[in-house]
């Protein structure tokens, strides 16, 4: 616990320091001050996660907070070990991104600042079991990613992105508040550990709590429909915030639900139920916009929201089994949300690393003016392609593996159970390949269109002069080896993590756990072979080489046609788009080709989320219509204001009269 | 079994047709011709043939092969199988967007956009009949009758039509799409594959006819009658193959194919047919 103290420590110690230093020092410093604390924090959480220890430490802060508990389980020093890891990596890649914004009068030193503090509170939100401290340091949290994001604040697009980001996340702080101060009124305590029994003691108080705090958490980690302004918040960040954001921060909603849960332990049926269906939702609703986004970043942090769902089904999986008191689907469902926790966190950062490092050089995010950059960028082409493999879940990589133990899960919840389960459960599998088979869509629509094929604006391809420098494909480099491994071999992840599950499980029998380590030894094998088939053939096409002769592609008999016959990438899933038509709002902008000779003519096409179009941009004009009733009451008159301060004055005495006394 | 198709296409032309060993004779040809390659293209081409078979081969080892028994007899195999198989998918579509063409991007997105939509229902019919076995291999398609009685010849009817859909779709056999034509324009699968020669091409094409005899590996499994001998077994489950590859051959020579706006109706029906076996097997399982 001394470990984490000082780790801490360190971390403000290089968040104050990153100020004085040079502009090319900055992410330097960051980045050694993060190493060391990186490693000060592995130690204590390791040893956490694997021998199920419990570190606790009691700080008496100030009368207001008392005494605040911190308490590192292996639930806690999961989520440490992927703060503290990822941010290290962000910090590395930010090095490499920042360059390019360089004597550019920007402000480098409170962007490093609030990077920092960012970490910093992240893994105090995560070890805090004190209610009312928790809610400081996840206010510091949100308001520093939020200085993190209007990095770029002269613009407009990304000023307002980061005024609606604020907006969101107070309307979260204020279910969150409402969860612990009900829970405050309860136990009459502010410390988690006062928390439990009564939640236990009562059910459908627990309910509501959990409900509440599902909303709150939920807004942070951007389940639909509470999830808008995550497509707005990511893009506009620089890319290793966006990763940052997307990999990490808002894994501390899911820590909050998940943590709720563990003081709930047995949750009820139905409130099992609704997570599992919002999940289900989540999942669906991420990809399909992530589909019709033509903006790189926009994809990736649509498909941030599919990936929400796919973890909220895991855990929605895990309730469901505990309320209806089976074991090994809970086990099942609980490691698969938390091992895609993890993978997310590592191919989201490693998606995020090569949107930005698309950006760094071309200086767009738009697909539809990119392609043909593996030629100039090999090394980041390719590990943004390896990153794509294992977001559609595919084997060999680590995608695959958590989303097999949701499947496998729900397999065996929908056996000899009631008739509803048996629906719901076959629904949920089919929705869950579905998703992936987006996913495969989305993301090969993403790989090919940024990177391969011809370029389809020249002078942004020749403006492209290198591959990305080192500071930036080493972390990747790093990651993407990292989902492989997992991907390999599973079984030694999902040993060392079984602590993190069975906290939630309380499983009376030794059986579970094996049950599951089994069933990875075997994906572990199959995959192998798969590689070694791989492997093989490879080796074959070396040794038995033939003749190449290179010519230009295929054009049916065209020989001159150029790079705009190429299909787009909203002509690549039109036709799967053109079978949902009802689920997009599409905003088009026409200019008509006129006269004989027509001179110009335009043709735009803008996709907009259904939620924000329907439901929060009415529910804003109503507000506004709403509060502008009271504009009269603000007149600017000074001697009308000091009025008003007196009638208050005067009417809360007249209240404490009647109903004081 | 192309040899087979083949064949009775021709018998239903009226002509003599080639052996049916010819497209092994074809992938040997293939195998040792050299490469043309397009300026356009990048690793990613010269890598998507070598993972398409590869793929191929490995869901093979999870696809029953005769009498249910799979080499690698593991629980929820289908699983494994369908997204290895997208593995190769996924590659033979960064493939295809790879050379820059427009037909070859028009195929990716037609082949991408239907394998959505089967994906679903094939899990869905699957999961279904593991309900009602409660056994994960694909051993479960041998008890379909000993656990639901009359219902089970329903049930492995509409799970072989199932089957049988998806297989012209995922094999892109007519009448979702004709393998034989020449007109770019319309293909799905052959126009993702217009730039790959040699070596690349020969791999290409045997992985399809594998994933073919996979398909139609499993619906034999689903029709062979279970009380019979094992060498009995292994005759029929020969016979069902050949009379299926003669069924896909009778089918394309009756039939020409449907438009593309019509292919999703085709599709519809696949799932349609999977929602009805979920509905029988909840009924037998809760039904009265």
């Amino acid at each position: 616990m001394e470990l984490y103290f000082t780790s801490l420590g360190i971390l403000l110690l290089g968040a104050f320091s990153s100020i004085f230093v040079k502009e090319h020092w900055k992410f330097k410093t960051c980045s050694a001050f993060l190493f060391v604390s990186m490693l000060l924090m592995l130690v204590p959480s390791l040893e956490s996660i694997f021998t199920g220890r419990i570190f606790e430490y009691n700080i008496y802060l100030s009368q207001i907070l008392g005494n605040v508990n911190f308490v590192i389980d292996p639930l806690a020093a999961f989520f440490i070990v992927v703060i503290s890891v990822m941010s290290f990596m962000a910090s590395i890649y930010a090095n490499g991104y920042l360059k390019q914004y360089y004597n550019k009068q920007m402000n480098l030193s409170s962007h490093s600042f609030f990077f920092i503090l960012l970490i910093l509170s992240m893994l105090l939100v995560v070890t805090s079991h004190n209610a009312l401290f928790f809610l400081i340091v996840w206010e510091i949290m949100s308001l520093s990613s939020f200085f993190l994001v209007i990095f770029e604040g002269e613009k407009k697009e990304v000023l307002s992105a980061g005024i609606k980001y604020l907006v969101y996340m107070h309307l979260s702080v204020i279910f969150i508040i409402t969860t612990f101060a009900l829970l405050n009124i309860k136990s009459g305590s502010l410390n988690f550990i006062d928390f439990e029994p009564v939640l236990q003691a009562n059910k459908g108080f627990a309910n509501t709590v959990f409900l509440l705090a599902f909303l709150g958490f939920g807004i942070k980690a951007g389940f639909v429909p509470f999830h808008n302004w995550l497509p707005d918040a990511h893009p506009v960040a620089p890319s290793h915030v966006s990763a940052l954001m997307s990999g990490v921060m808002i894994k501390t909603g899911i820590y909050g639900i998940l943590r709720v849960l563990y003081f709930i332990g047995v949750p009820s049926k139905f409130v099992a139920y609704t997570v599992f269906a919002i999940a289900l939702i989540t999942a669906m609703y991420g990809i399909l916009y992530a589909l019709a986004q033509r903006d790189l970043k926009k994809l990736l942090a649509y498909s941030s929201i599919e990936n929400i769902g796919i973890i909220g089904l895991g855990i929605g999986l895990g309730m469901i089994g505990l309320a209806f008191g089976k074991p090994l689907v809970a086990m099942l469902g609980f490691a698969g949300a938390v091992l895609h926790i993890l993978n997310h966190s590592i191919f989201k950062c490693l998606m995020f690393f090569g949107a930005g490092a698309v950006y760094c050089k071309t200086h767009t995010k738009d697909m539809e003016v990119l392609g043909g950059l593996i030629k100039k960028m090999p090394k980041a082409a390719t590990l943004f392609i390896l990153g794509s493999i294992a977001i559609c879940a595919l084997p060999p990589f680590n995608g695959f593996i958590s989303e097999f133990l949701i499947y496998f899960g729900m397999l065996l919840g929908m056996l000899n159970t009631n008739i509803a389960m048996l629906i719901l459960f076959v629904v949920a599998i089919a929705g869950l390949a579905m998703v992936g088979t987006m996913a495969m869509l989305c993301f090969t629509k993403a790989t090919s269109i940024t990177f391969l094929g011809q370029p389809r604006d020249i002078t942004i391809y020749e403006h492209v002069k290198e591959d990305i420098s080192k500071s930036m494909w080493m972390p990747m480099s790093f990651l993407a080896v990292l989902t492989l491994l997992i991907g390999l071999f599973p079984q030694y992840l999902v040993k060392n993590l079984m602590s993190v599950f069975t906290e939630f499980v309380k499983a009376p029998c030794i059986f579970v756990p094996l049950n599951v380590l089994k069933l990875m030894n075997t994906i572990s094998f199959c995959v192998l072979v798969l590689c070694g088939f791989i492997i093989a053939l490879i080796l074959f096409k070396k040794i038995v080489r033939k003749k190449t002769d290179k010519y230009s592609t295929w054009g049916c008999g065209y020989n001159k046609g150029n790079s705009h016959v190429q299909y787009t990438g909203a002509s690549y899933v039109s036709l799967f788009l053109s079978t949902l038509k009802p689920l997009f709002k599409r905003v088009t902008h026409i200019k008509k080709p006129k006269e004989l000779f027509p001179k110009e003519a335009h043709y735009e096409q803008n996709i907009e989320d259904i939620e924000e179009a329907y439901i929060v941009k009415p529910l804003l004009k109503w507000d506004e219509s709403f509060l502008s009733k009271f504009e009269r009451i603000q007149s600017g008159n000074i001697q009308q204001y000091i009025l008003y301060g007196l009638i208050f004055l005067v009417l809360s005495i007249i209240c404490l009269l009647v109903f004081g006394g | 079994m192309l040899g087979v198709i083949k064949k009775t296409k021709a018998f239903f032309a009226g002509r003599k047709g080639v052996s049916i060993w010819q497209p092994y004779r074809d992938i040997m040809k293939l195998f040792q011709k050299g490469y043309v390659i397009s300026e356009t293209t990048s690793w990613v081409f010269w890598f998507a043939p070598v993972v398409i078979f590869a793929t191929t081969l490995f869901a093979a080892l999870f696809a029953p092969l005769t009498c249910g028994l799979s080499i690698f007899q593991i629980p929820a195999a289908f699983i494994i199988f369908a997204y290895s198989l997208s593995l190769g998918k996924f590659f033979a579509l960064l493939a295809a967007m790879d050379t820059g063409s427009s037909f070859e991007g028009m195929g990716a997105a037609r082949e991408a956009c239907f394998s959505t939509i089967v994906e679903p229902a094939f899990f869905i019919a699957m999961a279904s009949i593991i309900a009602l076995t409660n056994d994960m291999t694909f051993m479960s398609f041998l008890n379909i009758l000993d656990d639901s009685g009359v219902y089970g010849y329903i049930i492995i009817l509409l799970l072989a039509l199932t089957l049988f859909i998806m297989m012209l779709i995922e094999c892109c056999r007519v009448p979702v799409d004709d393998p034989t034509t020449h007109l770019e324009l319309t293909m799905i699968h052959e126009v993702m594959v217009l730039d790959n020669s040699g070596a690349d091409l020969a791999l290409i094409n045997w992985a399809s006819a594998i994933k073919m005899f996979l398909f139609e590996s499993l619906i034999a499994t689903l029709l062979i009658p279970t009380n019979l001998e094992i060498w009995q077994m292994v005759l029929a489950y020969i016979a069902i193959i050949t009379i299926l590859s003669m069924i896909i051959g009778v089918v394309e020579s009756s039939m020409a194919r449907f438009r593309m706006t019509h292919v999703f109706e085709f599709i519809f029906i696949m799932t349609i047919t999977a929602l009805i076996i979920l509905a029988l097997v909840t009924y037998r399982i809760y039904g009265s």
